[in-house]
């Protein structure tokens, strides 16, 4: 049963895929720690530059993944250290890590966050070697009606879960979807929504959308943000270590709030940032029994710190079994497994094992190379808090156009991207969280031509959507998400 | 708070899903392998639009404040420096159009003219090396240059 970890650490442990997780998790720490730029940015950035390396694809993957971790590091750096999350998982981070760093611990706080970081990791990462391949094999037994009922619970889940709105996360998710019917319908061939030029024919391609909805609204927020103040310094760091005596306070929050993470992380659509905010209120539930939580305690810091990890890690179950991500970033991640022309899904762990295995197991190599760094070299990684603004958005810039360009050698793709950059920042504006549409544009595909599959097995018959135990399960469970949320209050309130 | 942006938008989105499903009419096929046909999730999807952007008219949120008009300027032209930045990307080639953009854009974003050109020349040598040299990527040179040398 786990032939494909052992052929996976023989992947990855070879020197180049090695060199690239620990040079990965060195850039994604680095990507976490600047505010601004998280883990989807900084993959968005990278992916074009990794294929035109011409890397295999597990090798490319690897790097990338490792980015993906890294970045959950290096995000706690600024909450802690500035009060300013470095990307939405870390948001939560702020809350007792900040007090802490202002009570002149900053030192002990980063210490700690790495350990629970690292806890909280190991947990999904065993988790996801052990869950995966069960999930893959009940997986092959999906059909299209099986798979579009799945889409149907990611986007319910997605509602829900993430952002404050679920109104605009579910229009968002319909953007995305709508702006992956773009192009010419494979089946028939029918133009859709082209304008008649000649570059949307084969839709919006995934980099353009990404880097444009992510990264070049992310240069228009910084331009705000970086009028409104910003600009104070660093507090003291002190000396980064943990004491034997912390660790043992924190181990069940760490345990708990790992397991509960990788948990979140598996729903499809919810990412670190939910993960984050449910171990914290869970963690405050549990154990804050003097008050202490948002002053300063060191549960309350390895809670979210544990659980963003943990989900990074559980997101990728979904992703590896399904081809469904289980947030923003994996969805960025499998847009690079389209480029490489491999499908994920359940048959990933069988006919691709380097592929599902060399990453899970890079993500255990990762995960202890991240753990070395960030114990020693925090100090360091917090230096590049202080780069201007008016050195990291220029980079920004230069390596989003150049990644657009060298994929497509078009100056069109560069347009587009500038567009979707601005339809981001205006969407962003207007209070929607972009995962969503992310989201909805990679399942969007896939979700039409799983109904229309599906239905020309049935010969038009809706009925096929809800005839197998899983697919009536799947709508079961969305339908109860959607509904509880509703719901249950009313009916508690009732029963009083 | 302001909850019109949040009504101005349902509604922009419910003429977009109207756009949409008009469009969407006419996605016509003599003949077509599935029941389906390329026609029904685009309008389904309008239709849907349609419907949570009337729950947004009915029930807005407040929102986050916008830019006012300096901002809005700078903004401007942030994006007027990235399109002009494309605009002549392959025409005056990489290096150029590069430590002009990153130039204006330090400038932009508050540094001194000195510190804007300094990042300038240094992350486009940097840059330049890097993709062309490191990476083997292909950049647009801009031949003029070497046509006037």
């Amino acid at each position: 049963m786990f032939d494909f970890l052992i052929q996976g650490f023989e992947v990855a442990l070879s020197p180049l895929n090695l060199g690239l997780a620990l040079f990965g998790a060195i850039l994604g720490t680095l990507f976490g720690a600047l505010p601004g730029i998280g883990p989807i940015n900084g993959i968005a950035i990278l992916m074009p530059l990794a294929y035109t390396l011409g890397l295999p694809p597990e090798s490319a993957l690897i790097m990338l993944a490792a980015i993906y971790t890294g970045a959950e590091y290096g995000g706690r750096m600024s909450s802690i250290l500035l009060n300013v999350p470095g990307d939405a998982g870390a948001v939560m981070t702020t809350l007792d890590g900040h007090p802490l760093a202002k009570q002149g611990l900053a030192g002990p706080a980063l210490g700690l966050s790495a350990v629970s970081s690292f806890v909280g990791a190991t947990i999904a990462i065993i988790g996801l070697t052990l869950f995966a391949p069960l999930l893959a094999e009940a997986a092959v037994q999906f059909g299209p009606a099986e798979l579009f009922g799945l889409m149907v619970f990611a986007f319910a889940s997605m509602s829900v879960m993430m952002g404050k709105d679920p109104i605009k996360t579910a229009i968002g998710a319909v953007i995305g979807v709508m702006i992956a019917t773009i192009g010419v319908d494979s089946s028939t061939g029918v133009m859709r929504y082209t304008f008649g030029m000649a570059e949307l024919q084969d839709g919006i391609d995934l980099v353009v959308m990404i880097i444009g909805l992510f990264a070049i609204s992310e240069i228009l927020l910084m331009l705000e943000h970086n009028m409104r103040g910003g600009g104070e310094g660093l507090p003291p760091l002190g000396r980064v270590f943990v004491s034997w005596k912390e660790i043992r306070r924190c181990r069940a929050t760490m345990g708990r709030c790992g397991l509960l993470g990788f948990l979140v992380g598996i729903l499809p659509g919810t990412g670190a940032s939910v993960a984050g905010a449910v171990a914290y209120t869970t963690e405050k539930r549990i154990s804050d029994k003097e008050g202490t939580f948002g002053t300063g305690d060191m549960r309350g810091l390895a809670a979210p710190e544990a659980a963003n990890n943990a989900s990074a890690a559980g997101s990728f179950v979904p992703m590896l079994t399904l081809g469904i991500p289980g947030s923003g970033t994996t969805a960025v991640l499998l847009g690079a497994l389209m480029l490489y022309n491999i499908d994920p899904g359940p048959m990933l762990f069988s006919e691709r094992p380097e592929v599902a295995g060399g990453l899970i197991a890079s993500l255990y190599i990762g995960n202890l190379a991240l753990l070395a760094l960030n114990l020693p070299l925090a100090g360091l990684f917090a230096r590049v808090l202080i780069v201007p603004r008016w050195v990291l958005v220029p980079a920004i810039a230069l390596l989003a156009f150049v990644g657009v360009f060298q994929l497509h050698s078009n100056l069109a793709a560069i347009y587009l991207m500038l567009l979707i950059g601005v339809g981001g920042y205006l969407l962003r504006k207007l209070g929607f969280s972009l995962a969503p549409v992310i989201l909805g544009f990679v399942l969007g595909g896939m979700m039409e031509s799983n109904l229309r599959r599906a239905l020309s097995i049935s010969g038009g018959d809706l009925g096929i959507l809800w005839q197998s135990g899983i697919s009536i399960g799947l709508w079961i469970a969305a339908v109860a998400l959607l509904v509880l949320p509703w719901l249950l209050p009313r009916v508690l309130r009732a029963w009083r | 708070m302001n909850r019109t942006a949040d009504r101005v938008l349902g509604l922009v989105l419910i003429v977009l899903a109207a756009g949409a499903a008009a469009w969407a009419t006419r996605f016509n096929v003599p003949f077509s392998y599935d029941p389906l046909g390329p026609k029904a999730f685009p309008m389904g999807l309008a239709l849907i639009l349609a419907v949570l952007s009337l729950v947004l008219v009915i029930r807005p949120g407040a929102n986050g404040e916008w830019p006012d008009r300096p901002m809005a300027l700078k903004l401007g032209l942030v994006l007027a420096v990235l399109l002009v930045y494309a605009l002549l990307f392959t025409r005056l080639g990489y290096p150029l159009t590069s430590l002009c953009a990153v130039t204006v854009l330090a400038r932009l974003f508050a540094a001194s003219w000195r510190k804007a050109l300094v990042t300038g020349v240094a992350m486009t040598v940097v840059t330049y090396f890097l993709f062309t040299q490191a990476l083997g990527i292909g950049l647009p040179e801009g031949r003029w240059l070497s046509a006037w040398f």
